[in-house]
């Protein structure tokens, strides 16, 4: 097989079509970079599911001398600090309860350096000759493990009406949220992505078309000479690729910003409860199979469109 | 080299068959003709040797070969085996004489080596070797078919078939290119042209197959155009 013609003729197709490539591979940037950052969000759910899914715990905070909760009108701290007695009702509740796994009593100093380490009370809160916040006022209470976190509306139904209980803080309520942000996010920019891949498709097909077109009577002379469809088809099939390739390489570079500026500079300084994607989920969203990474993403949808329509434009 | 059983075309649509029921053979180193008034099945004919179309019924073999079966990946070897001429050239304009003839080996993988020894062979053959490197709208039509030819002949095929080659062209002109293909017929390639150009047939005497309605109503040794009437119809 002549290379040397099919390169040439490689080229002069680019420079020939060069507007139409550029707007195809403009597409591929913007919807594989989409579809890059969709795979991260993925990962990031899956992520944070999974190291944090098996450590949701229910806090119990017992009641203190002067309990907010009691001036909304919660009776369990009416008479004041959480007793001894009720203390022991309470604990006692917890760990006759089957879906309890483990539990853990923390004092009220144990708690509040709990809530100044993960950021619930700031420095200025917490600190000089007054503050707002103290370990004397910071509720103690218990930190309850459940077999599984799923199933925590019975030890939370089970407690919530005792005296001493002040407040049942729920883990899933608050990463529930985070979690749908990032359902949002995830499906925002796969649906984006979708729309715009599809766009590159039909960009690609427009593209070949034209090109076919243009090359019409030199693929005629081809295949009555005897040149086979895969010489025909070949110039087609390498103009797409690099299409593709330079694509895929903008898109890549783009994630790999969004990796490093986006996340690795910017969320995971400021948000350090949460694990967050390193640069081996980065390379998920480059190769990975299922979903496929965008480095199969993009030749496929290049490559594919254009074997289907050169079959039908150059079919010997 | 070429036989037709029992062949019928029927393209989509309504209307006659553009062929009905041919049967014809055409021995290897033949020059035969193919006579007709337009929408007669000559382009038909020749495109089913080609197999560009299949045909409804029948058989259609080419060197032995029953081609309406042959698989699709095969073809392009068939082909390789024919060489073709139209009545427009079909010339590639942004190609020089010399690439435009190299343009058939290239395409079917020939090495650069071989393309530059046959080429310049092949332009000598077709009288255009000084102008290798001209461009095709340099030349005038009977240099175009030439070239034509050249790109036709350069991988020494078994067949050639022509379409109007002469169509064209100036009588004069057409002499040379009837004289070409004379020559490349004696050197062993069978032809089959399909023409309008009764001053060609009579001139240059041949086998005349002449088509009528898709049916072959005369299949002459040493035939005549024939039916002078038709002279100024198109095909």
């Amino acid at each position: 097989m002549q290379l040397r013609y099919v390169f040439t003729e490689l080229r002069t197709g680019l420079r020939r079509n060069l507007s139409a490539h550029l707007a195809v591979i403009l597409t591929l940037f913007v919807s594989l970079s989409l579809a890059g950052v969709g795979i991260l969000i993925q990962r990031e759910a899956d992520l944070a599911a999974n190291k944090l899914g098996d450590e949701l715990k229910i806090l119990v905070n017992l009641c203190t001398v002067d309990d907010p909760t009691l001036r909304q009108g919660n009776q369990n701290c009416a008479s004041g600090e959480v007793t001894e007695a009720q203390q022991k009702r309470i604990e006692a509740e917890i760990d006759r309860n089957e879906e309890v796994e483990s539990f853990e009593y923390l004092s009220s100093e144990v708690s509040f350096q709990n809530a100044k380490d993960s950021g619930i009370i700031s420095e200025a809160a917490s600190s000089g000759p007054d503050p707002v916040v103290s370990p004397e006022t910071w509720p103690a209470g218990y930190w309850v493990t459940l077999e599984n976190p799923e199933n925590a509306d019975g030890i939370i139904s089970a407690l919530e009406g005792l005296d001493g209980v002040s407040v049942i803080k729920d883990e899933r309520e608050a990463l529930g949220q985070i979690f749908g942000i990032m359902k949002v996010l995830k499906y925002g920019s796969w649906i984006g992505s979708g729309f715009l891949l599809l766009a590159a498709l039909l960009q690609v097909t427009n593209t070949i078309r034209l090109a076919a077109l243009a090359r019409r009577r030199e693929i005629g002379i081809m295949r009555l000479v005897g040149a086979s469809t895969l010489y025909i088809a070949l110039p087609f099939l390498l103009e797409s690729l690099v299409t593709a390739i330079v694509g895929v390489a903008l898109a890549a570079g783009s994630l790999a910003s969004f990796q490093y500026w986006g996340i690795e500079k910017g969320l995971a300084e400021h948000v350090n409860f949460l694990p967050w994607v390193g640069w081996d989920d980065y390379a998920q969203s480059l190769i990975g199979v299922f979903p496929p990474g965008i480095v199969l993403l993009g030749p496929a949808l290049t490559l594919v469109p254009t074997l289907l329509l050169t079959r039908k434009y150059v079919k010997v | 080299m070429i036989r037709f059983e029992k062949v019928t075309k029927r393209y989509a649509g309504p209307g006659k068959s553009a062929l009905d029921q041919v049967t014809l053979d055409i021995d290897k180193g033949e020059f035969v003709y193919l006579v007709g008034t337009s929408g007669s099945g000559k382009s038909t004919a020749l495109r089913l040797v080609l197999r560009e179309l299949r045909p409804t019924t029948g058989r259609v073999y080419v060197a032995g070969k029953e081609i309406n079966r042959m698989a699709g990946w095969k073809v392009p070897r068939l082909r390789r085996q024919i060489g073709t001429v139209f009545q427009d050239f079909r010339l590639l304009p942004n190609k020089t004489v010399a690439e435009n003839v190299a343009f058939a080996q290239q395409v079917i993988g020939k090495s650069q080596r071989d393309i530059n020894r046959v080429v310049p062979e092949t332009l000598e053959l077709v009288g255009l070797k000084d102008k290798a490197d001209r461009m095709p709208d340099e030349l005038s039509g009977g240099e175009q078919q030439r070239v034509a030819v050249a790109r036709a002949y350069v991988n020494k095929p078994m067949i050639l078939i022509a379409d109007e080659p002469t169509g064209n062209l100036d009588p004069q002109t057409s002499v040379g290119i009837m004289n070409l293909l004379a020559d490349i017929n004696q050197a062993g390639t069978t032809v089959v042209m399909a023409t309008h150009d009764h001053g060609i047939v009579d001139q240059f005497t041949k086998r005349v197959i002449e088509l009528e309605h898709g049916k072959v109503i005369r299949d002459e040794a040493a035939g005549s155009y024939g039916f002078q009437h038709l002279d100024n119809q198109e095909g």
